[in-house]
């Protein structure tokens, strides 16, 4: 393996020299949450070429990093990821002088619990998890998970296909501690949860707007920026901040200690963070923006939009990393539904 | 009798190949070695270890994940996707038997058209063809408009996001595959042999079970492996037709790698899976060479 | 032989078209109860096709196909009391003999024991007891041939028909087939429709045979009317050897009557064989029936001819003569001991043709 590497390096110092490795970028990133007019635009401009992977999900990027496979330069994982990244010794520190662009980040996305001296973290976009209801359909107020999962509904709900959330939000809905998972508390919200995916007739993370728009589903519990978009589309669906707490996530950008390309991410990241860049962002993503200078050029309307920028005072948590749990979340989740 | 004696050359070194077949065999034997080989070994080994907090490989000994998959829970679901898999090749088989033979029938040059509409949809992605399906199944979709537009006062029908639609979407994947086969056997097919069973008083039906089927066979149970193993491990369909309510076990195993961060158990539920399929192969070889 | 008269088989103007090619053309043809009936013809002359209709394999357009009284021309084959044995045999090869054998008592449901026992006795018939329980594919052609009769005749049809059934065989093994199927058919009394190109196989084996051309029966009559009458140039020429002779009637008196060739050789026929009104006639004789000597005879028809060319066949010598007015001619003498004077080329001969030998055939 180490040899595997020497040789590799040598062969970049090789191509290096030869002026082959001049200007290169090696993004990792979520599918469907950088515009290609950036990408385009930062090659435009610098000249680097950017090389973009794409994953589904935190844990497939853990994956891939863990196994060892690429040599991405940046990536892209949510808060509670990075967190685990930051304690396990994955990450470079920043260098604040290469992203002067690091002041236009609101004052609340800064010092957060999982790095609390933004040493290795910058906020892309921030978003929450919450309810969208199609108001033509549903006449009943709709404030919490409570009134989501009513047998009433049966057949009517999308939610994420995703574990941790759902588990998360049975935890809110039991008045315990989201980030605290155990099997103690696992076996208090078995019971809610088994009681809830007997009402969902779709589960998707990919792209849960899709139910909602074909009509085969009148409720959904979604990342904000669907219900953004949905909302966009047809002002039936309204955006709902669940009463009993929501999960509200913080995709950031960082790179890995071992990136090859470290100023290239460097420039990235600087070019991402102006306002400019920052607002096709939140064109083709309408999550919540952290860059303060770039919520100053958006329209009325997109400041506008309830999903994006949620009003009135809701409790907010972001997930912390959970260690092993998430492997016993998993099977929790799997018998549950293999029991349907 | 001269029949039937075996010859008297040792057929078994006209059977071994020389250093020539070897070397062109060569590029294949490595591809095998590299892509299936070495990742089954992989897979066997990891099978065997166990994982760290973060979702890593640890080399330490166990049969833990082995015990795992033999829980209720796994057993469960892999009871399912067997019992998805088995419908779906039966449905396939019973439907895509009928059409078979009829292109094996039909003259040459209208056979190889209907060739080419059998495998027309490969020309398009397998996720296009999938999304197209649930614009025709879902609530305001096609056959529910067509329906309405009837006027026939039932519907709209419920079918995307159910157990049907995920039949349908495994149906519909995976019937080429049967077709396919069962058209290489019914072509080579004599048609004296299914005139000298009328001859003898085979009504149609008779003629079908008695000689037809036997004789394709081999096609059978050809499309039975090509449908029934991969149909299995399917995870795609379940999870967009299927509204990823219920999980098999191709959803499964996709969940320890990217999701559950746990590669080991990952790998002994594919090990499984594996010696499923080979299991399966052998039943169906072994039935094949008797029937033929 | 038949030993009724009752018909098993008639056909009525029997059509069959493919698209717009007419492969059986308006046949009509009665075959009675335990009679060897023979197709003869060439290859594509519509006899598969006869036989087809005959089984309930093609339906006929035109016309009626009667078995044992009863209108079968839409009933299907598999509803016909007629087995066939194919030219290929289709032997199913997922089923070993006994179970080749007894597929048609299976379809019949025949009790178990019943047919074990009569798959047996079909077995013991064609002597295959003992390979009973081989595949096809173990087995060599001629026995295939023979797992194919039984298996036809165990169900006891009213008609079997066999498809050039000894075609794939050698010819010695053909031979003794020719006689044991035969022997077969005078035990059972079972009528069969026997197809073949082969004309001596047909003129062993037929109680008559239907010399079929261009979808249409040529002649039917048994071997001998076919062979010594043949009633058409076609028939005189496809069985057996013909030198076929074009001529003008130049005169008739009581009996007889005088034609001349072109060549300008006269020869005197039978007055019977020449309709009324005919002042041409294609004269056919066989080239055995040339009588050669070389001292001169006194006989009707007798002329000289030059041995152009001699060919020795074993049993007989082929003689190709010119007569002194140019005529050419094909001769089969007999060849007798080796010591004996042969004839060569270049010799000249005496021929005589005797007045029944000589035939009158209709022009095709
Ligand atoms: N299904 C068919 N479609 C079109 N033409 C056909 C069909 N079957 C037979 N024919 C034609 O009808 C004619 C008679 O065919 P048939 O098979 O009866 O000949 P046959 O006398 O048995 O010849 P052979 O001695 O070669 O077997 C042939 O010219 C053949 O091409
Ligand atoms: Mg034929």
């Amino acid at each position: 393996m180490k040899s595997l590497k020497q040789l590799l390096l040598a062969l970049a110092v090789l191509a290096g020299s030869l002026g082959l490795n001049a200007a290169e970028l090696n993004l990792f990133g979520w599918s469907e949450y950088v515009p290609q007019d950036v990408l385009d635009g930062f090659t435009k401009e610098t000249g680097i070429k950017v090389n973009f992977e794409t994953y589904a999900s935190n844990e497939e990027l853990l994956s891939k990093l863990v196994a060892g496979g690429g040599n991405y330069d940046l990536i892209q994982p949510s808060e509670y990821a990075a967190e685990l990244m930051i304690r396990r010794k994955m990450l470079a520190p920043l260098d604040k002088a290469q992203i002067p662009n690091l002041k236009n980040v609101a004052p609340e996305f800064k010092g957060l619990a999982h790095d609390p001296k933004d040493e290795f973290t910058v906020p892309y976009m921030s978003g929450t998890v919450g309810i969208v209801v199609n108001t033509d359909k549903v006449k009943d107020s709709i404030r919490g998970y409570k009134d989501v999962f009513q047998a009433k509904f049966k057949d009517r709900l999308v939610v994420l296909d995703d574990n941790r959330e759902i588990v998360t939000w049975a935890l809110y809905t039991a008045g315990l501690p989201a980030n605290e998972i155990n099997a103690a508390s696992l076996a208090k919200v078995r019971p809610i949860i088994a009681q809830w995916v007997k009402l969902v007739k779709v589960f998707d993370s990919g792209s849960p707007k899709t139910a909602l728009i074909n009509g085969d589903v009148d409720i959904g519990i979604v990342w904000s920026g669907e219900a953004a978009l949905l909302w966009n589309e047809d002002k039936k669906f309204k955006y709902v901040l669940p009463a009993e707490g929501a999960h509200r996530f913080i995709d950031i950008f960082c790179i890995p200690a071992d990136a090859p390309h470290k100023k290239e991410a460097h420039a990235f990241i600087n070019y991402i963070l102006r306002p400019d860049v920052s607002k096709i962002i939140s064109r083709d993503f309408p999550y919540t923006n952290p860059n303060v200078e770039a919520r100053k050029i958006l329209s009325p309307e997109e400041l506008a939009n309830p999903a994006s920028y949620p009003a009135g005072p809701a409790k907010l948590e972001t997930f912390r990393d959970i260690g092993k749990a998430a492997a016993d979340i998993d099977e929790l989740m799997t018998d549950i539904k293999s029991a349907l | 009798m001269l029949a039937g004696t075996a010859p008297a050359v040792p057929v078994s070194d006209h059977n071994r190949p020389g250093w020539k077949a070897w070397a062109l065999l060569a590029p294949m034997v490595l591809w095998l070695i590299l892509f299936v080989v070495v990742p089954g070994l992989i897979l066997l080994v990891y099978s065997f270890c166990e994982r760290d907090e973060i979702g890593g490989v640890m080399f330490t000994f166990t049969w833990e994940n082995y015990a795992r998959v033999f829980d209720p829970v796994y057993l469960r679901i892999f009871g399912r996707s067997v019992w998805y898999a088995a419908l779906t090749t039966a449905i396939c088989a019973v439907v895509g038997y009928p059409v078979a033979y009829y292109i094996a029938r039909v003259p040459e040059t209208l056979r190889n058209k209907l060739l080419l509409l059998v495998m027309v949809p490969f020309w398009t992605s397998f996720l296009i063809r999938t999304f197209a399906w649930i614009t025709i199944l879902k609530q305001e979709g096609l056959l529910n408009s067509l329906v309405k537009a009837m006027g026939a006062g039932i519907g709209p029908f419920d079918l995307l996001y159910t157990p049907t639609a995920v039949v349908i979407g495994l149906v519909y994947a995976y019937l080429p595959f049967m077709i396919l086969p069962i058209y290489g056997s019914a072509e080579k097919l004599d048609n004296s042999l299914i005139e000298a069973a009328y001859d003898l008083g085979a009504s149609p039906v008779r003629a079908f079970s008695s000689v037809i089927v036997p004789l394709t066979m081999p096609g059978i149970a050809a499309g039975t492996l090509l449908v029934f193993v991969p149909a299995i491990g399917m995870f795609a369909i379940t999870d967009l037709m299927g509204g990823a309510k219920v999980p098999m076990i191709g959803n499964v195993i996709q969940n320890q790698f990217l999701l559950a961060r746990n590669w080991p158990f990952g790998a002994a539920l594919g090990v499984v899976f594996m010696l499923m399929f080979v299991v399966t192969y052998v039943i169906l070889q072994r039935r094949a060479s008797r029937s033929a | 032989m038949a030993d009724t008269d009752r018909p098993m088989i008639e056909l009525r103007g029997v059509t069959k078209r493919f698209g717009g090619f007419t492969a059986v053309n308006r046949v009509s043809l009665t075959v009675k109860a335990g009679e060897f009936l023979t197709l003869l013809g060439p290859s594509g002359c519509g006899k598969t096709t006869l036989l087809r209709l005959l089984a309930g394999f093609e339906m006929p357009d035109e016309g009626m196909v009667l078995l044992d009284g009863e209108d079968v021309s839409h009933v299907p084959p598999y509803r016909r009391s007629v087995n066939q044995v194919f030219q290929s045999y289709a032997l199913f090869p997922h089923l070993t003999v006994r179970e080749n054998v007894g597929f048609g008592l299976r379809m019949q449901q025949v009790p178990v024991a019943e047919a074990s026992d009569r798959i047996v006795a079909a077995l013991r018939m064609v002597s295959l007891v003992e390979q009973a329980d081989k595949y096809p594919h173990q087995m060599s052609g001629g026995q295939r041939q023979r797992v194919a009769l039984a298996r036809a005749i165990v169900p006891r049809p009213k008609v079997l028909l066999l498809d050039e059934p000894l075609s794939a065989l050698d010819a010695k093994l053909r031979h003794g087939m020719q006689l044991e199927l035969k022997r077969l058919q005078r035990k059972l009394g079972m009528t069969f429709v026997f197809v073949t190109h082969d004309q001596e196989e047909a003129l062993t084996m037929s109680d008559r045979i239907a010399v079929i051309n261009k979808g249409r029966i040529e002649q039917l009559g048994n071997a001998s009317e076919i062979y010594h009458r043949p009633r058409t140039a076609f028939t005189a020429d496809f069985i057996g050897q013909a030198n076929l002779l074009e001529s003008s009637v130049v005169g008739r008196n009581g009996t007889t009557a005088r034609v001349r060739l072109e060549t300008g050789l006269e020869l005197v026929i039978a007055r019977a064989e020449l309709p009324d009104a005919a002042s041409k006639a294609l004269v056919s004789i066989r080239p055995e029936k040339i009588h050669i000597s070389r001292a001169p005879v006194t006989a009707e028809n007798v002329f000289q001819a030059r041995i152009e060319e001699e060919i020795f066949q074993g049993a007989t010598d082929s003689l190709q003569l010119v007569t002194d007015q140019g005529t050419r001619l094909h001769a089969l003498v007999a060849n007798e001991s080796a010591t004996q004077e042969a004839f060569h080329e270049g010799d000249t001969v005496y021929c005589s043709l005797h007045l029944d030998d000589l035939v009158i055939v209709q022009a095709e």
